[in-house]
């Protein structure tokens, strides 16, 4: 039962993260507006008692599951004049508010005037806490201080829940967003022990479903950045929700699998990628290459840092990586064989995308490639084969019968900052300094997203380009070419 | 149901293979003139050659006192006039010193003596080794000398070679190197870059080339080199081989670089040598054009022995300097040689000392038997065995002196940073148990596959051989469940292969008429060593089953199973070793030698040890035995390669 309803819960959660839905979903029609408070608040003053004062927050709770669902479609029938499109989530305004929830004997306590201004202003209250940084300056300092001036200023933490919520979905700009102290500080508005259940009842249904809610929104935020949570945080939750509670799940579940997927990437990215496009390009190309003993060479440098873009296209740069073995094997390269230059194949790195051509060329038949014979007087100490007429036993042979696809093989890979084959035959003139063969070598431009014409360094072994139909799916039209050339 | 059918197979793999090894068995007596099998190969085919190592070679009287008449002199010079600790500090032995050296004969001591030198026999040799290693830069400056440098010349080169370039060679007027190694060449042949052309009137080689770690490189004045020439095959295509010549500092054109500032053996000289459009004539071809590489490998091969009888000089040496301090050197009231750690260390040093001698003199004394006997690999076991022993017993030494062992005023350490040679020079350790676990394969995959041959022809005997053999073996199996028991079982190689008991002085092995012919080495050894006699045949034929299913298992790719290689040399080197000193002990209790139960007490605790270690690598080798972790070893090594650093987080950090 309890499993079903956490899924429940889980799936809602991730689901709507994105539409900014968090939280309340199952009960859209109680996050409403003002008018649907005051019906609520009438539904409530019918079942005797006025104000909510007294009622056991057990009942309340009850009732409001009542309320969304028996009544939930009486409420959204007299909503009409609020569609629920419009209705941003910035403006719930929870039944479990905490502040009337805490402090139902001290009604007359002042509000604070800013975020009361700030909810006749704009949709989102306490927008303007987020405003007053004096210079404009969006820094953690000034997160900070936003999030205590609403402590400072909202003793009663009324609006918290909204307030959360608001400072989520800040966090980015502010660049706060993997800041794990800043998640502590945004939980430790909460106010403490209020919410926590007290009895079964209040563990078995959910406890003052809005705050829980938006608690797991808070550390639903962190997962999406990659932020552990900590001791700090486990005490927070602890103290807002107690042990029992849909948040503390998150968080356990948070600390087991986090640890068990936070390198599961064998090849890492760093978190900050260079914003510099030779930085990215170096990394992104390292990032391919698997043997470590590969050199990258920077061919040619972007003339300045202002022309990097589209204005001056003739100086982009050009940044090329090549292992010693695929030196080695390029000198071996028959030179009646064309290599190919194929491309603009695309690289993502975590949020950016970069592209790079390579320099390949086709598999020899079988019939011409040459059969790696052992030399006769070779290993001054000891035999390197054995005059044996059988070979490895079939059970020891280790090998699944796997149908292996050969390649041909890559001699480089490069990176430039435009895709043209003027650039590309820079690079080519680059590499020849250090593959004298290449000189030798027919090379077929291959270019996808540019129709450009073949390089005729050689004739007769010219193929006429494939028309590519679009730059972004290289992949799959170098796919079909490969196909085609083999076949 | 497919591994049902794979352990299957498996088991009649096995089963064949010891029916295959009975096969041979049984043909061995029907040659008429058995050639002299070398004992190290025939040990891959879980046999004993006993004619080659019982009883141990013996010197005759006369040619003792003749060695001795040697040692005495040169005993006295080093342990006198030698200050090793100078040479060591000065990097360089004194002249005076080299001078003596060269009065006393000691750089012509294999020459034959119608070209000067001492016309040393390799026993003898051996017996000077002893004492010449006291000193590690004077032994392998001397050693490249002799049994590298000028060593071609005594094996390859022609009467007027030898008569024009031995005598002052043998006399130390010239010095000599060899000179293989290249930057890019250490053992690999093919990447010789160093290239001699003949000129255009066909009458000199010009050389050109570097080589590097020469020893001696900066003394010498004749060199063995190693080059590429152009030969003309067979069928008319042009190739290049490697050629090996004798260059004459003389000849022009030869540079040596400074010396190498090196770890150890500081006194010797190490530099790379230059060849630049060096003409040598073509009378100095050393062998044929072309035939350089069975030169190197020749010359490579037979220098190794002599490392046992070396180290277990110095290693003599060394145990009595330490256990002079053990004796002396008093903490809490006891002296150190009452510690029970302490003992511990001088019963492994007089134990390795005993097996690496026992093993170098029985080496020798294979060597010095008429006509040319390969003994190639047991020259390589002895140079494993010694130079790993030698590193752990000097540490070992160091240690019972503690913190003054690891300073400069004793010289444990200087010993310690010279025996480190030992284990990379003359064929790395590695290379070198390559060697002998491949030529033996070779040796037992050659008639492993004439058997099979035979059969698949349907050779009738053959066939009713191997199946009587397979009956009788898995009867026997069944009865003694195990290795223990029935070892001796298939051994019929040693009942048939051994004639008649002779008794005296050439006592064969009577195979004992025990159950299923068990044959005990009755006839050899004295009761003492018995039991470790009877390891000795478990281990090896055990040997003789695992290198059958090894080379059924993995065929002609063994040669990239390095980790397997690697234990067989292992189980091989001990084999060896345990041979050695059966032999050696036995004999010392026949003669009745002095201490003679000493040496039966060493002779036993090695074989023990050794029988151990053999049987867990043997277990190793088995495929899906527990013990065997070539998978995860290879595993972790990838990983590690893979990232070329450690692959381990630290120990403390955190996720995130």
């Amino acid at each position: 039962m309890r499993l079903l309803r956490l899924r429940e819960v889980k799936a809602f959660s991730q689901g709507h993260a994105a539409s900014h839905q968090l939280g309340w979903n199952w009960t859209p029609h109680l996050s409403l507006s003002p008018k649907g408070l005051k019906i609520l608040a009438a539904s409530l003053s019918c079942c005797g008692c006025p104000t909510g004062k007294g009622m056991s927050w057990a009942q309340a709770i009850l009732l409001a599951r009542g309320l969304s669902r028996g009544w939930g479609g009486i409420c959204s029938t007299a909503l009409t004049g609020a569609p629920f499109s419009q209705v941003t989530p910035q403006a719930p305004r929870g039944l479990h508010c905490s502040t009337a929830a805490h402090q139902p004997d001290s009604p007359l306590v002042p509000r604070p005037p800013e975020p009361q201004r700030g909810l006749v202003k704009a949709l989102a209250p306490h927008e303007e806490l987020f405003r007053q940084a004096p210079d404009g300056v969006r820094d953690k300092a000034s997160f900070v201080q936003a999030v205590q001036n609403f402590t400072q200023y909202n003793v009663h933490k009324r609006g918290h829940v909204d307030f959360i919520y608001l400072a989520l979905r800040k966090m980015r700009e502010y660049g706060v967003e993997r800041d794990l102290a800043i998640y502590n500080l945004l939980l430790d508005i909460f106010p403490k022990e209020v919410f926590r259940p007290r009895n079964i009842f209040h563990s078995i249904f959910l406890h003052y479903p809005r705050q829980q809610e938006c608690g797991i929104a808070v550390l639903e935020q962190m997962e999406n950045h990659g932020v552990m949570p900590n001791k700090e945080t486990e005490f927070l939750l602890t103290q807002i929700f107690g042990r029992k509670s849909y948040p503390m799940l998150k968080f356990v579940r948070m600390k087991l699998w986090f640890t068990r997927f936070k390198n599961i990437n064998p090849f890492p990215v760093p978190r900050d990628l260079p914003q510099d496009p030779v930085d990215l390009a170096r990394l992104a190309l390292r990032h391919m290459e698997p043997d470590l003993s590969a050199r990258v060479t920077v061919y040619q440098m972007p003339l300045s840092k202002d022309s990097t873009d589209a204005t001056d296209p003739t100086e982009p740069h050009i940044i090329g990586i090549q292992s010693p073995d695929q030196q080695a094997a390029l000198a071996h390269h028959d030179p009646a064989r064309p290599i190919f230059i194929e491309g603009p194949f695309s690289l993502w790195l975590r949020d950016k995308c970069v592209y790079y051509h390579i320099l390949r060329a086709d598999l020899l038949p079988p019939e011409e490639r040459e059969v790696e014979e052992i030399p006769e007087e070779w290993n001054l100490y000891y035999p390197m084969q054995l005059d044996l007429a059988y070979g490895r036993s079939s059970w020891d042979d280790y090998e699944f019968n796997i149908d292996e696809v050969e390649e041909g093989p890559v001699f480089a890979i490069c990176m430039a900052g435009a895709h043209d084959q003027a650039t590309l035959a820079k690079w080519i003139q680059g590499l020849q300094e250090t593959n004298p063969t290449l000189a030798r070598i027919p090379v077929v431009f291959r270019l996808s997203a540019s129709s450009g014409e073949l390089l005729a360094s050689s004739s007769g072994l010219e193929e006429p380009p494939l028309t590519p139909p679009e730059g972004r799916e290289e992949e799959e039209n170098n796919q079909q070419r490969q196909q085609q050339s083999q076949s | 149901m497919s591994g049902c059918g794979l352990f299957l197979r498996s088991a009649a793999a096995a089963r064949l293979g010891r029916a295959l090894v009975a096969f041979t068995a049984s043909r061995r007596p029907l040659r008429t003139s058995p050639p002299s099998q070398a004992f190290a190969k025939e040990l891959f085919l879980g046999k004993i050659e006993k004619k080659e190592v019982f009883p141990f070679p013996e010197v005759s009287q006369d040619e003792l006192n003749e060695i001795n008449q040697f040692v005495g002199p040169v005993e006295k010079f080093f342990t006198e006039e030698v200050d090793s600790q100078k040479i060591d500090r000065e990097g360089k032995i004194p002249n005076e010193t080299l001078e003596k050296l060269k009065s006393l004969g000691l750089f012509g001591m294999q020459v034959p003596e119608e070209y000067g030198g001492l016309g040393l026999s390799n026993t003898m040799y051996a017996r000077l080794g002893e004492i010449i290693s006291l000193d590690c830069s004077i032994a392998v400056t001397l050693a490249a000398h002799q049994a590298i440098g000028l060593k071609g010349i005594i094996l390859a080169g022609s009467e007027e070679q030898k008569a024009r370039y031995l005598p002052k060679l043998a006399s130390g007027e010239h010095v000599a190197a060899f000179c293989l190694t290249e930057p890019a060449s250490g053992s690999d042949a093919a990447s010789i870059r160093t290239r001699a052309t003949l000129s255009e009137d066909k009458k000199h080689y010009v050389l050109n080339g570097s080589k590097v770690w020469i020893t001696n490189g900066g003394l010498a004045s004749v060199f063995t080199v190693f080059a590429k020439t152009e030969v003309v095959d067979s069928n008319g295509s042009v190739k290049d081989k490697v050629t090996a010549f004798i260059v004459e500092r003389d000849f022009g054109g030869i540079t040596s670089g400074k010396p190498e500032d090196k770890l150890g053996i500081r006194g010797s000289n190490t530099c790379e040598v230059h060849f630049e459009n060096t003409r040598v004539p073509v009378e100095n071809v050393l062998g044929e054009v072309g035939g350089g590489f069975k030169v190197a490998m020749n010359i490579l091969n037979s220098g190794r022995f002599s490392m046992g009888s070396a180290v277990a000089g110095m290693l003599k040496k060394l145990i009595e300097m330490t256990a002079e301090h053990a004796c002396t050197r008093k903490q809490f009231s006891r002296s150190l040689s009452e510690f029970g750690l302490i003992q511990e260390k001088f019963a492994l040093m007089a134990q390795k000392a005993y097996v690496m001698e026992s093993m170098a003199y029985l080496t020798a004394g294979m060597l010095d038997q008429p006509g040319f006997p390969d003994c190639s690999i047991e020259a390589a076991m002895v140079k494993v065995f010694s130079s790993e022993a030698a590193w752990q017993c000097v540490s070992e030494a160091l240690q019972v002196l503690g913190g003054s062992g690891y300073t400069r005023d004793y010289p444990y350490e200087r010993i310690l940073r010279d025996s480190r040679i030992l284990l990379i020079f003359e064929g790395t350790n590695e290379i070198l148990r390559m060697y002998i676990a491949l030529t033996g394969l070779q040796h037992a995959g050659r008639i492993l596959t004439a058997r099979v041959k035979q059969l698949k022809q349907g050779n009738a005997t053959t066939i009713m051989e191997t199946v009587s053999q397979r009956v009788r073996d898995s009867l026997g199996r069944t009865v003694d469940l195990g290795l223990t028991g029935k070892l001796g079982a298939v051994h019929p190689s040693m009942e048939m292969s051994s004639p008649p008991c002779h008794g005296g002085e050439q006592p064969s092995l009577a195979a004992g008429p025990g159950h299923h012919g068990r044959a005990v080495l009755s006839g050899v050894l004295p009761p003492a060593p018995q039991d470790s006699a009877h390891k000795l045949e478990q281990n090896v034929h055990a040997l003789g089953r695992t290198v059958e299913t090894l080379l059924l298992r993995f065929g002609k790719t063994i040669v990239e199973e390095q980790l397997v290689l690697k234990r067989v040399a292992n189980i091989l080197i001990n084999l060896y070793g345990m041979t050695a000193v059966l032999s050696r002990a036995s004999r010392s209790i026949r003669v009745g030698l002095q201490n003679h139960d000493h040496e039966v007490l060493l002779a036993n605790i090695f074989c023990t040890e050794a029988y151990y270690q053999n049987l867990f690598a043997l277990s190793q080798l088995d495929k899906y035995s527990p013990e065997n972790l070539d998978e995860l070893i290879k595993k972790v090594s990838q990983q590690v390669l893979e990232k070329r650093a450690y692959v381990c987080a630290h120990p403390l950090d955190w996720t995130s």
